[in-house]
C-alpha cells in the first residue's frame, strides 16, 4: 500500500491518546493487525480539546423551520443536492467489496442482527412475512440482503440519486432470485414523493422502515423522519443507523477516514449533521404514535469498527461513533 | 481448427480471470461443441464430488434450518447407490479406512449421519504406541492413563491437530464425563461405511423434502462461466459457473463446490494453484488378520513405527482385523505389491520387529522365504533393542485383494475460494497419511463451509460472493496449513536414518518419557483430580 508510510508517520506525530483512538477505528489491517478492541474509547477520547468548535443543531428548530423553498424537483425537501451529486460520483464503486463502500458491506450483517434484536420480543406468527422499505438505499447493499431474508414479503428501496438507483438495479441482476416479481423494487425518489410512485396507500405501508447511514446526510431530519413514520404500519419498526456528533467521531470519520487515510472519499460526511442518540430519542418521545419504552419500544446499540476483526457491538459506544437505533410505532389496539 | 495443445497454449496466455472461464475434461472435444443456447437450470449449490468431504458438507447444509431448503445438486462419476452392498455382508474389510478423530465423530453425530454408520464395522481404539525404528525411543499415547504420556514433536503435533486425542482427553479430564467415547483416541472406519451412511442421511433428508438432486455415474464434462445476459433486463449469470454433463444437462451454480479429490477439475477451472511436492513415497495399504490376543480386552491400540524409509502403521479393525498403512519408497512399494501373500505378511512383521537394515535386506531379496528368515532373525532381535511394545499382535495373514499403493503428496491450494466457488477436502489439500488427518481435515472443512453459508443466509448475503465465502477460506486455510506443515516436518525429521537429527529426536522423545510428572501435566491438564480408570 503506497500510502502506508506517510500515513503512519503523520499518525505517529499525534498525541498518544488520540493516536490510539485513531488506530482503533480507522487503520487498515496491514498496518495494525492485532489492535485492541476499542472498549475504552470514552476514557481516552480527546473530548476536551475539540468539543464545541461547531454549533449544535436543534430539532425543534429543524421542525419549526420547514425546508427553504428550492426549485421544486421531484426530489425535494429532505434531499441535499450536494449529497446527491456526491453519491452519484460514488455510484460506480458501490459494489466493489474492496472499494469505498467496504465498511458498509462489512456492517450489513450487523444491521440484520439489530433488526432481529428489535423483533425478538414481538409475538409474531412463526413464518410471518414482513414488508421492508429501505430509505436511502444507495447501491442496494441492505435492500438486496433484506430481499433475500426468509421473513421478507418484499422490499421497496428508494433513493433520490438516479445514478445509485441505476447501479442498484444493474447489480440486482446478478442474483436471479432478486428479480422474481415482488421481491425487490427500486424507486428513484425522495421519500416524501413515494405516493407518486405507489399511489395505493396500502402499498406504502411497511412493517420495517430502514434508514441506514442516512440521517447524517439530511439537512432537516425532523420533517424527514415524520415522512418516514407515515410509511410505517402500526406495530412496525423504524430502524436506522447513524453517527453520533462527538469529537471522536469527528476525528475518526472526518479527519482520519477522509483526510488522512482516504478510507472513504472526502466530503462523504458533514459532521455538523451528525445526530446524538439522545436527540433522536427526544424527537421520538415527541411523536405520539411512537412507543419509546426501553426494550419493547426503543433499542439502541453502538458499534465500532476494529481493523482485522470488523464491526463489533460495543455497549456504550453509541455516544461517540456509529450506532443503531430502533423505535416502534404503537399498535392499533394497545401499546 | 486449431489443435488441442495449441488451444491450451492460447488459453494459458490469457489473463487468469479470463482463463478461469473455461474448463473441460480432456475426454471430450471441446472445440466442436458450441455452448448450448438453452438456459441452464439454477442451483444454489452444485457439489462436484461425493466423497466424504462433499457428502458431509451436503448433509450438514440440509440439516441446518437456515440452509435446509437451498437447492442443491451432487455430481459424481461413481455409482453412489451401490457402494454399501459391496461390503455389507461379509467379514472382509475395505483397504480404504480412516481414523476419525473425536471432533469428526461429533460433527457426524451433529449432522445425523453417525447413526447410519454400520457400528459393527467400526473400531474405536484407546491407545497409540509410536516408536522410532532408528533410535528406538518410544512414546505411548493413552488418554486413560495419566502416567503414560507423550511429548516432543509428536506431542506438540497432537496438540495442534484439531480435535486430536490430546484435546479430547483434556476435555474428558476437565469434564470428567464418561460418555461412550470416553478414552477413545480415534475410531477406525472404512471410507465406504462412512460414505454409505452419509448417503443414507441424505436420502432421509430427501424424504423430509430437503433433498439433493443426485447426478451420480456422471462425469463433469465441462465447466464454464454463464453467458452474457440476452437483454438489459435479464438476469446476469456471467459470473456463475455452469457445469455441463455428458447428457447435456447444464447446471448454473450460485456456489460451485469442488469436493472432487486431489486432481480437482473444479480447482483447475478456478485456476487456483496448488503448491507442493511429491514425497517420493508410496502408501501401501492392506487389510490384515491378527492372531486373537491371549487375554481378550475391550481396549485396542494402534501402532506406528518410524522407519528411515517412512512410517508403518497398524490400525485396529473389528474381529481381529487390522488396517495397514505403510509409507515407503516407490521401489519397496512395488516389491511389496508383488510379494507372495505369505512373504507380504512376514514382511510386515519384519517391518515392526527387525532392525531397519534387516528389513532392507529382506526387501531387496524378494525371493527369500521370509517366514523362515523370521524364524532365526526374530529371536536374534530382542524387543529391548527395537523398543517393540510388549503387546504387539501377531499378524497371521493378508485379506485377499486388499493390497494397493498410492503415491504420497503434499499439496495445498493457495486459496479455497473465488467468486461463486469453494474447495474442500482433498481438492484443497493433500497430506501425508502418517498422522491420519486427511479425511478429518476434509470433514472440518465441510463443517466450516456449511456454517459460513448458514451465517450468510441468515444475514441475507448472496452466498456466492467473496464477502460470504472468504470467511471460510480465512477460517480453514491457516489451520490446515499449520497441520499440513507439522505433518510434513514430522515426515522429514523421521525420514532421516542417522546423524544429529536422529540423536536429537530420540532425546526429545525420551526426555519427555522420563519426566512422568510433566507428562501427567500435559495429559491431564488440570492437575490433581482423579482421571483415569
Ligand atoms: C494410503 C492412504 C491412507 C489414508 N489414511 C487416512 C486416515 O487414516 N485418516 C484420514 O483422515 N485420512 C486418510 N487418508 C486420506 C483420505 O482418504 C482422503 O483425505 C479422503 O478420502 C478425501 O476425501 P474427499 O471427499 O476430499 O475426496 P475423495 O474421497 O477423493 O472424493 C472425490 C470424489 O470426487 C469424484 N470426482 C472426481 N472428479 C470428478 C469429475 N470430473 N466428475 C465427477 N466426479 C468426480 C470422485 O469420484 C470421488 O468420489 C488416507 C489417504 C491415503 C492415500
Amino acid at each position: 500500500m503506497a500510502s502506508t508510510c506517510p500515513t503512519t508517520s503523520r499518525l505517529l506525530q499525534l498525541p498518544a491518546a488520540v493516536r490510539r483512538v485513531a488506530l482503533c477505528q480507522t487503520l487498515t489491517p496491514t498496518v495494525l493487525r492485532a489492535s485492541p478492541i476499542a472498549t475504552s474509547f470514552g476514557r481516552d477520547s480527546p473530548a476536551t480539546t475539540i468539543t464545541n468548535t461547531q454549533g449544535r443543531r436543534d430539532y425543534a428548530t429543524a421542525q419549526a423551520n420547514p425546508p427553504p423553498t428550492r426549485p421544486q424537483t421531484p426530489s425535494s425537501s429532505s434531499v441535499n443536492e450536494t449529497e446527491v451529486s456526491h453519491f452519484s460520483a460514488l455510484a460506480s464503486s458501490w459494489w466493489d467489496p474492496h472499494g469505498s463502500s467496504r465498511l458498509l458491506h462489512l456492517m450489513n450483517p450487523l444491521r440484520h442482527d439489530f433488526i432481529r434484536t428489535c423483533l425478538a420480543r414481538e409475538a409474531r406468527e412463526p413464518g410471518e412475512k414482513l414488508r421492508y422499505l429501505d430509505i436511502g438505499c444507495g447501491g442496494g447493499i441492505f435492500a438486496e440482503s433484506a430481499a433475500r431474508m426468509r421473513n421478507s414479503a418484499g422490499v421497496v428501496a428508494v433513493d433520490p440519486t438516479p445514478e445509485v438507483i441505476a447501479v442498484a438495479k444493474q447489480h440486482a441482476r446478478q442474483d436471479p432470485t432478486l428479480m422474481e416479481p415482488g421481491n425487490l423494487q427500486y424507486i428513484n425518489t425522495a421519500i416524501e414523493n413515494l405516493d407518486q410512485h405507489l399511489p395505493d396507500a396500502a402499498a406504502r405501508q411497511f412493517d420495517i422502515v430502514t434508514l441506514f447511514e442516512v440521517i447524517e446526510h439530511i439537512q432537516h431530519p425532523a420533517p424527514f423522519l415524520r415522512n418516514c413514520l407515515d410509511s410505517l404500519k402500526p406495530g412496525g419498526w423504524l430502524i436506522g443507523s447513524t453517527i453520533a456528533r462527538h469529537p471522536v467521531s469527528w476525528f475518526t470519520t472526518k479527519f482520519m477516514a477522509e483526510d488522512v487515510l482516504g478510507l472513504v472519499p472526502r466530503g462523504t460526511h458533514d459532521w455538523n449533521q451528525y445526530i446524538q442518540p439522545h436527540e433522536l430519542r427526544d424527537w421520538a418521545r415527541q411523536q405520539p404514535e411512537l412507543s419509546t419504552s426501553d426494550g419493547p419500544g426503543w433499542q439502541m446499540q453502538g458499534v465500532i469498527y476494529v481493523p482485522g476483526l470488523g464491526w463489533k457491538q460495543v455497549d456504550g459506544s453509541e455516544t461517540i461513533g456509529n450506532y443503531f437505533f430502533g423505535v416502534k410505532k404503537r399498535g392499533l389496539a394497545s401499546n | 481448427m486449431p489443435s488441442r495443445p495449441l488451444l491450451l497454449k492460447r488459453l494459458l496466455a490469457l489473463p487468469p480471470t479470463l482463463r478461469r472461464s473455461f474448463w473441460s475434461s480432456s475426454s471430450t472435444n471441446t472445440t466442436t461443441t458450441p455452448p448450448s443456447p438453452s438456459q441452464p437450470e439454477l442451483y444454489d449449490i452444485v457439489c462436484v464430488g461425493g466423497g466424504p468431504a462433499g457428502l458431509s458438507f451436503l448433509a450438514a447444509l440440509h440439516s441446518h434450518p437456515a440452509t435446509r431448503s437451498l437447492k442443491t445438486a451432487l455430481i459424481d462419476t461413481q455409482d453412489l447407490t451401490t457402494s454399501r452392498s459391496a461390503n455389507d455382508a461379509n467379514d472382509a474389510y475395505s483397504n480404504r479406512c480412516s481414523s476419525l478423530t473425536p471432533a469428526s465423530l461429533r460433527f457426524l453425530k451433529d449432522i445425523g449421519a453417525w447413526e447410519h454408520v454400520d457400528r459393527r464395522r467400526v473400531q474405536p481404539y484407546h491407545a497409540m504406541d509410536v516408536w522410532d525404528g532408528v533410535s528406538g525411543s518410544r512414546m505411548h499415547f493413552d488418554p486413560m492413563d495419566r502416567e503414560g504420556g507423550a511429548g516432543g514433536l509428536l506431542g506438540s503435533l497432537a496438540e495442534m491437530l484439531p480435535g486430536s486425542r490430546f484435546q479430547a482427553s483434556r476435555r474428558k479430564y476437565e469434564t470428567a464425563g464418561m460418555e461412550e467415547e470416553a478414552g477413545v483416541v480415534a475410531t477406525m472406519c472404512e471410507n465406504m461405511n462412512l460414505t454409505a451412511a452419509l448417503l443414507q442421511r441424505l436420502k432421509e433428508l430427501q424424504k423430509e423434502g430437503t433433498g439433493v438432486k443426485m447426478l451420480d455415474k456422471t462425469k463433469v464434462d465441462s465447466i464454464q462461466l454463464g453467458s452474457a445476459p440476452a437483454s438489459d433486463t435479464a438476469p446476469d449469470l456471467s459470473q456463475w459457473p455452469v457445469v455441463t454433463t455428458p447428457t447435456g444437462d447444464r447446471l448454473a451454480a450460485r456456489v460451485l463446490i469442488g469436493a472432487d479429490g486431489a486432481n480437482s477439475p473444479v480447482r483447475t477451472f478456478a485456476n487456483i494453484p496448488a503448491h507442493g511436492w511429491d514425497y517420493n513415497q508410496h502408501g501401501v495399504v492392506a487389510t490384515l488378520t491378527l492372531a486373537p490376543p491371549s487375554t481378550p480386552t475391550p481396549f485396542h491400540t494402534a501402532y506406528q513405527r518410524f522407519l528411515p524409509t517412512g512410517p508403518i502403521a497398524l490400525l485396529p479393525l473389528p474381529n481381529n482385523q487390522a488396517s495397514l498403512v505403510w509409507s515407503t519408497t516407490p521401489h519397496h512399494a512395488q516389491t511389496l505389491k508383488t510379494l507372495s501373500p505369505t512373504n507380504f505378511t512376514a514382511a510386515i512383521t519384519a517391518a515392526f520387529h527387525l532392525l531397519p537394515t534387516d528389513l532392507t535386506h529382506l526387501l531387496t531379496h524378494p525371493n527369500l522365504s521370509y517366514p523362515s528368515e523370521l524364524t532365526w532373525r526374530l529371536p536374534a532381535t530382542p524387543a529391548k533393542t527395537t523398543n517393540l511394545p510388549a503387546n504387539f499382535p501377531t499378524i497371521t495373514h493378508l485379506q485377499e485383494n486388499t493390497r494397493a499403493a498410492f503415491p504420497l503428496r503434499y499439496r495445498h491450494a493457495s486459496t479455497y475460494t473465488s467468486p461463486h466457488l469453494a474447495l474442500l477436502g482433498d481438492a484443497a489439500h493433500t497430506i501425508h497419511p502418517l498422522a491420519g488427518q486427511g479425511l478429518n481435515l476434509g470433514l472440518a472443512d465441510a463443517r466450516a463451509l456449511a456454517h459460513v453459508l448458514a451465517d450468510g443466509v441468515q444475514h441475507g448475503m448472496d452466498i456466492g460472493t467473496e464477502g460470504c465465502l472468504d470467511s471460510y477460506s480465512a477460517e480453514r486455510w491457516g489451520r490446515n496449513n499449520a497441520v499440513l506443515g507439522a505433518v510434513d516436518k514430522l515426515q522429514k525429521v523421521y525420514s532421516v536414518g542417522s546423524g544429529p537429527v536422529v540423536w536429537g529426536r530420540s532425546l526429545g522423545v525420551e526426555v519427555f518419557e522420563r519426566l512422568g510428572g510433566l507428562k501427567g501435566l500435559v495429559m491431564g491438564a488440570a492437575g490433581g483430580g482423579s482421571g483415569g480408570r
